[in-house]
């Protein structure tokens, strides 16, 4: 049994190659969503061929392209400006007083799926596959796929099948980071329809050092899969520590001012077909949530 | 923290700004700048969050930075001069480069990007030390050294006003509003330095009053967001009310104790014949009073849409001390009447 051949997308093309029909390898999604590149993801499977280009060859220049994006970064840049002059992040100051609540993502037009970016473990060789679309009347995002947890043949990977969806990091212009500052809330309000597996929620906050890169902060999201929907509220104090999936013995809470990016992840060792709707993701302050971290955070098991 | 080691941390950092202030050679000054950086650090980093890991790696590698400026000009001071002295600094180039490895202790614009990330790592009270304590040192050097660029200290004072004021306008973390007030502080007092030190001696002093009230009402509410500020009414409704003039106050209104410092260093500068300095300075002070009026009005002057719960709280005895607070904010607000008698202390 040989597995389907897979293209390797380079990362520079990413979002030009899904409309190019020349390049085979096109999942039957309706609407076109980026999905990370094989070479993004940094991992390049034993037994695949490199990419031999030099760095000079890779190079495609287009002049045209090139104008558009000095334009669209200067007008960013404009707004940041004009931005500034009505208050901290572009709303008056009297609203973040009075925020209780605010909500980030909605999926009510194809732009909104633009924020979002899917990776399975297709990227390293499984068979696992993940789409994203609109929901009925284009008024949720509709997240389905297959999970295969046989693992890669590639004679050392033991574990597979894990799809998910992360949003992008939020730019201004020039492509500098932007970061969520959720320090007025406290609570993770989503309202999501699932088919009754168990998910995660991984949020990534802003890190100073290399090695804190995969930093994730995670909980659980257990669906119901009932035709009713989901109103999920998850306070920020309950999320702890993970690196790379690993929960970490040094615990400490999320600092909620400089937030990147949140993601939903689905590994749960099922095989077969998955499917979560998400209406939308939002942050609220819950007054009488007053615990400021979940978990213990001296050392159980001292060195002395 | 263990307590052996939090008291041998505050001693090291006693030790080490009491080294700088008895010292009149280059290097023990050194020595009491890097003892007292060094001290500090375990302190920044007690809880052990990536952030405040983050705010001491970047305050040690600004400070050991700043050191080795210090140090190198200091050497070259003495390669050229054979002096070793604080006072006999009489080469351009040395008294500049101390004169900027200084500022970037302090953290004056242009040099002062590292200071609202690192307090914002912080928590309050060890921030209240960062901005405090850590300055007496670094100015005790520059009160000693004859500035032979006159300019320089000139630009870094009207920057520091200016980036205050406009880094501080669009925040909402008060860690952060706290840091930008800090360097148009530290702008006013370089303004005069090379004029009338004692000024500078002032303004310093009265800096430190008033942003230890500031500081510490900010941890009597256990709020670093505006945000936050909204219920201090239902937590600590005296403090609220005495808030808007400590916040006044640091904007330099009279009849409050900030603006004593403010109007003195304005007269100064106009008998130097510096008056349209002195108009930009206090024009910049504007721009840190617009934030400082939005603490107030978020604090004090608005109630937030409360849910019933919030409306009649249990006022329970707070276990925190608010001796040192009610000291200090009554030194921000009454201390006005006092400026003769101050002025004479000071130029004693």
């Amino acid at each position: 049994m040989s597995l389907p051949k897979i293209s390797r997308v380079p990362a520079s093309r990413l979002l030009s190659a899904v409309h190019d029909p020349r390049w085979p390898l096109r999942s039957a999604a309706p609407l076109a969503v980026p999905k990370r590149a094989l070479t993004q993801s940094g991992y390049r499977r034993p037994g695949q061929p490199r990419e031999d280009k030099p760095p000079w060859q890779r190079i495609k220049f287009d002049f045209s392209k090139g104008l558009e994006g000095i334009t669209k970064h200067f007008k960013l840049l404009r707004q940041e400006f004009s931005d500034r002059l009505v208050g901290p992040e572009g709303k008056p100051i009297i609203e973040h007083m009075l925020e209780q609540n605010r909500v980030i993502w909605e999926f009510r037009g194809p732009d909104s799926l633009q924020e979002w970016t899917l990776s399975s473990d297709r990227e390293i060789g499984g068979q696992s596959e993940i789409h994203l679309k609109l929901g009925k009347n284009n008024e949720t995002c509709f997240l389905y796929g297959t999970l295969q947890s046989a693992p890669p043949r590639d004679g050392e990977t033991r574990y597979s099948g894990y799809c998910s969806m992360r949003s992008k990091q939020p730019l201004v212009s020039f492509d500098r980071k932007k970061h969520h500052d959720w320090s007025s809330f406290n609570t993770l309000h989503l309202r999501i329809r699932g088919d009754g597996r168990p998910w995660m929620v991984n949020i990534a906050a802003e890190s100073y050092f290399t090695h804190q890169k995969d930093d994730l902060y995670s909980y659980f999201l257990y669906t119901r899969g009932g035709p009713y929907w989901q109103d999920v509220k998850i306070p920020f104090s309950k999320f702890f520590l993970t690196h790379r999936g690993r929960i970490q013995d040094n615990q400490h809470p999320l600092w909620l001012d400089k937030v990147n990016t949140i993601g939903f992840t689905l590994g749960d060792k099922a095989d077969g077909p998955f499917q979560l709707e998400i209406d939308f993701i939002g942050v609220c302050k819950d007054y009488a949530h007053t615990e400021d971290f979940a978990y213990e955070v001296y050392k159980r098991n001292p060195e002395v | 923290m263990n307590p052996y080691i939090l008291t041998i941390l505050l001693f090291a950092m006693g030790l080490g700004t009491t080294i700088t202030f008895a010292s009149s050679h280059w290097l023990l000054a050194w020595m009491g700048l890097e003892i007292n950086t060094l001290a500090i650090l375990p302190l920044m980093c007690q809880s052990h969050h990536p952030r405040a890991v983050e705010a001491t790696i970047k305050y040690f590698l600004t400070q050991a930075t700043a050191a080795a400026m210090l140090l190198f000009a200091s050497i070259t001071n003495a390669w050229i001069t054979g002096q070793w002295n604080l006072e006999f600094m009489s080469y351009s180039l040395p008294t500049t480069l101390v004169t900027v490895a200084l500022a970037l202790k302090i953290g004056l614009a242009p040099l002062h990007a590292w200071m609202p990330e690192v307090l914002q790592g912080l928590d309050l009270t060890t921030g209240l030390i960062l901005s405090t304590w850590q300055k007496l040192a670094p100015f005790c050097l520059l009160l000693q050294i004859n500035p032979s660029n006159t300019s320089l200290l000139l630009i870094l004072g009207l920057a520091s006003t200016l980036v205050g004021g406009w880094g501080g306008l669009n925040q909402n973390q008060l860690r952060k509003i706290l840091a930008y007030s800090s360097i148009a502080h530290l702008g006013w007092m370089i303004l005069v330095l090379q004029f009338f030190p004692s000024l500078t001696l002032l303004t310093l002093l009265m800096y430190f009053v008033m942003t230890f009230s500031l500081f510490i009402t900010f941890k009597v509410n256990n709020s670093t967001t505006i945000n936050s500020l909204s219920m201090s009414w239902s937590k600590a409704p005296i403090i609220s009310s005495m808030v808007p003039f400590i916040l006044l106050s640091l904007g330099g209104l009279p009849p409050l104790s900030g603006f004593m410092p403010k109007w003195l260093i304005l007269q100064e500068l106009t008998k130097q014949s510096l008056a349209p300095l002195a108009t930009l300075a206090a024009l910049s002070a504007l721009l840190s009073l617009y934030f400082y009026l939005r603490i107030s009005y978020a604090m004090t002057l608005t109630m937030s849409p409360n849910i019933l719960s919030n409306a009649l709280p249990w006022r329970l005895p707070s276990n925190q001390h608010t001796l040192p607070l009610a000291i200090t904010t009554s030194l921000t607000i009454c201390l006005l009447p006092l400026t003769p008698a101050i002025i004479t202390l000071l130029t004693l």
